[in-house]
């Protein structure tokens, strides 16, 4: 049996080591009133190295993500790169005929995204179609082994995630995904959409102005605001993604090195990524923990930047996109605080859009932020009187036995 | 009396405290066959690890920076309060010495302008003689470094130049390269005329004329545009981050001494040309920046102040007026950013252009020590282009 079930379970080794390093941590001052300008602020980053130092049970968090989550792993072989073990997880729902559905994480995220919306996703209802959900840590994410050679671009990922689908025996499915998660899947849409992925949804809208008559149109104020947030990331949110893309391999020495670098260097995206969300301490070094501890450490989650947008890459490839728009269904959902946000009508040729929702709040984690905002969504998109009812054949999402429930 | 003569004596504590982590150093895989392609090879930064925890010596090194000249200084900088100010200052024996500020940029630090001081000290009747001042920027070496947002390039050049008054060079030349361009540049559109006589940078660039014709170059010209292009899409990720989030970054390397070792090293190595660092210069070069007094933090924040709200690219190394004083260019075949001669015209009023050099990089003042000084003594001795801009200090001996 090639699947095998996964239980996170870090080493005394490896909490004693970070415990010696949390110890030993150095800290830079900061300038008068900085607020968040410069960067994640210091008294945010002494606090939570405190705490991750002194309170901060992983042994707790790490129980807690296996008790929620059914883990697994397996081999998935990829063409030019071997065999990686893939670490994911599978939530079937009661529904035999529920919708199977992969959610696609990007950075800095990780299977945890999916930990809220996983029980919403699965529950039977009359009211609402279910799906059984697979959702895998990227390879050199979370616990999934790592390429160990250049050239595991997105065509590799996606060639993961349909791979993992088809072996859990799912012929057919749909997918979800946001960050490279769109990028990812996308790809699959792409490569195996109509045969094998019957359609996709994202909240990360991805876009360009119109051109020519369509770019006499007047802008609203809250296209404005929009374009205002996405202008404020390009400017000043994006060194992340210029060193990334160039030169991962040395960043990853100080990330791999120091935790309250690694945590600096993610934090300031959860909190700049998100809408206001309401952060624990113990909730963001949780998912610091899972970079820290990764199987293939913080390094690795980096080089998907490098492959995808590199200095070797077109300027299409490098804006997603290459290629033909995908022709299977898509659905889109939109935050106002992504970080891409944009107007609505610069989307228009993102694809085959069957299903369009608007929300008041939320951010670049949708999945995370707004749980329920996201599922019933895709609950519409995919329900009784959607647009993408019974795409997959057979897997309707509701229950064969009658529709009334009770 | 405000100077103060300094010695680097990076506390035992420090030292030890570095020693603990290295031997705690986590470092990552790295792809088969990767090169140089992904950053820093991992190869080299174990050799130097390896090093650093074993056979490095600090207190060594230390000693002999410590033959260099060291003092500080208090300078007030207008609403930045007072900053203590790091230097090398070494007088010629020539009493009509040429007074020289050489500025630094990043990553470089006072080290780089060492090599040169023994060069332009030096008394001969075959070449004029230079007093050197190497400004420590604040935030670099042992200088303190700002306290709040806003110091900007005209706060460095205000230090710059109180620097050169306080130690009674009235008139004065000034060298720089990289952030010491853009300092020297501030420092001859503010003080250029009364103070700043002439100015000399080894980093060139220009824009190409209207009508350009690539195919019009020769085939040399075209690879060295090239390379630039290269160098610009692959190594401008630090640029991009130090600018707009240097506090993030700060964090890592502040705390990682191997974080901040492949952060430099990267550029030690891609921006100098045919260089042969030796593992302890390195080590010696990384750990100035790891014992520097205000942390690695303290050089990025130029980046934010200076380019972190430009309207156009490198404004602050091209903002309109260009300085009137006399500009000297060297040029070196390995910087960054190669140009033909013709399109750098627009850096100022060029009065001394060198021959391109056989070899040397972005730092060529620690490089190519001979070739640059070489070309300061052409600019300002006699029949020089400059010659006899600092009135009284001509550079030679009656």
């Amino acid at each position: 049996m090639s699947e095998t079930p996964f239980k996170i379970s870090i080493p005394d080794a490896a909490l004693q080591r970070l415990q010696t390093k949390l110890e030993l941590t150095t800290l830079p001052d900061e300038l008068d009133g900085a607020g968040w300008d410069y960067g994640a602020p210091l008294a945010d980053v002494k606090r939570l190295v405190s705490r991750w130092t002194n309170g901060y049970d992983w042994r707790h968090h790490e129980a807690q993500l296996n008790a929620s989550l059914q883990q697994f792993t397996r081999p998935i072989a990829v063409d030019g790169h071997g065999t990686l073990n893939i670490h994911y997880v599978h939530q079937r729902s009661e529904v035999t005929n529920a919708i199977p559905l992969l959610f696609v994480h990007g950075w800095p995220g990780s299977f945890i995204e999916a930990r809220k919306i996983l029980p919403l996703l699965t529950t039977n209802s009359a009211n609402h179609p279910s799906f059984h959900v697979v959702t895998f840590s990227l390879p050199g994410y979370g616990f999934s082994e790592a390429a160990s050679k250049p050239g595991f671009g997105i065509k590799q990922y996606a060639e993961v995630g349909h791979k993992l689908m088809l072996a859990l025996g799912y012929n057919e499915y749909v997918t979800q995904g946001g960050d490279w998660g769109h990028v990812i899947t996308r790809k699959i849409a792409q490569v195996y959409g109509g045969k094998y992925s019957k359609a996709w949804h994202t909240n990360m809208v991805m876009g360009q102005p119109p051109q020519g008559d369509d770019a006499q149109t007047e802008l609203s104020d809250e296209d404005k605001q929009l374009l205002a947030r996405r202008e404020w990331h390009r400017k000043k949110g994006m060194g992340y993604m210029a060193e990334q893309s160039t030169q991962p391999q040395t960043l990853g020495y100080a990330l791999t090195d120091s935790p309250v670098g690694l945590l600096a260097w993610i934090y300031e995206k959860l909190v700049n990524w998100t809408d206001n969300y309401p952060w624990e301490d113990d909730e963001i070094l949780t998912w610091i923990s899972i970079y820290y501890f990764s199987r293939a450490g913080p390094a690795a989650s980096l080089r998907i930047y490098y492959e995808a947008m590199g200095p070797h890459k077109t300027d299409a490839e490098r804006g997603f996109a290459d290629g033909a728009a995908p022709e299977i269904p898509l659905g889109l959902s939109h935050f106002p605080q992504e970080i891409v946000a944009l107007p609505r009508s610069w989307s228009r040729n993102l694809g085959n859009i069957v299903f369009e929702a608007e929300h008041d709040g939320g951010g670049h984690f949708a999945a995370y932020e707004k749980p329920n905002e996201l599922v019933d969504d895709v609950r519409k998109m995919f329900g009784q009187n959607g647009p993408a009812f019974g795409v997959v054949a057979g897997k309707s999402g509701y229950s064969t036995e009658g529709k009334s429930g009770l | 009396m405000a100077e103060t003569p300094f010695k680097i004596s990076i506390p035992q504590a420090l030292l030890d405290r570095l020693q603990q982590k290295l031997a705690l150093t986590t470092l990552p895989n790295e792809l088969e066959g990767s090169g140089w392609d992904y950053g820093v090879p991992l190869a080299d930064v174990k050799r130097l690890v390896a090093r650093w925890m074993d056979g490095y010596d600090w207190r060594h090194h230390e000693a002999q920076l410590n033959q260099l000249p060291q003092f500080t200084r208090p300078i007030p900088v207008d609403g930045h309060g007072t900053l203590d100010i790091h230097y090398i200052h070494q007088k010629s024996e020539v009493e009509g010495a040429i007074p020289l500020l050489f500025v630094h940029g990043w990553p470089g630090i006072f080290l780089e302008g060492s090599r040169i001081v023994p060069l332009l000290t030096a008394k001969s009747d075959d070449h004029p003689s230079f007093h050197v001042v190497v400004l420590s920027l604040p935030g670099f070496g042992f200088s303190e470094g700002a306290k709040k947002p806003g110091f900007n390039i005209a706060q460095y050049a205000e230090i710059g130049n109180k620097l050169m008054l306080a130690l009674g060079y009235d008139e004065y030349i000034t060298q720089g390269g990289d952030w010491g361009l853009a300092v020297t540049r501030k420092i001859a559109q503010l003080y250029g005329g009364k103070h700043s006589k002439a100015w000399h940078t080894n980093m060139v660039f220009g824009d190409p004329p209207a009508d350009f014709d690539p195919s019009t170059l020769t085939s040399e010209k075209q690879a060295a545009l090239a390379r630039t292009e290269g160098l610009m899409k692959k190594g401008m990720g630090y640029r991009h981050q130090q600018s707009t989030k240097p506090q993030t970054l700060a964090y890592a390397m502040t705390d990682s001494p191997v974080g901040l070792l492949a952060w430099i090293y990267e550029k030690l190595v891609a921006w100098t040309d045919r260089y042969n660092w030796t593992d302890d210069e390195v080590l010696t070069w990384i750990s100035i920046f790891y014992f520097s007094r205000e942390g690695p933090v303290g050089s990025f924040r130029i980046y934010y102040e200076a380019m972190g709200n430009e309207t156009v690219p490198m404004q602050a190394f091209r903002e309109a007026p260009a300085p009137e004083i006399p500009l000297g260019l060297s040029h070196f075949p390995g910087d960054l950013v190669v140009v033909p001669k013709s399109w750098s015209r627009m850096m100022g009023n060029v009065v001394f252009d060198s021959e391109v050099h056989e070899a040397g990089g972005h730092f060529p003042a620690y490089e190519q020590p001979e070739a640059l000084a070489g070309d300061l003594r052409k600019m300002f001795g006699k029949g020089g282009p400059a010659y006899g801009v600092v009135p009284k200090k001509l550079g030679y001996r009656n």
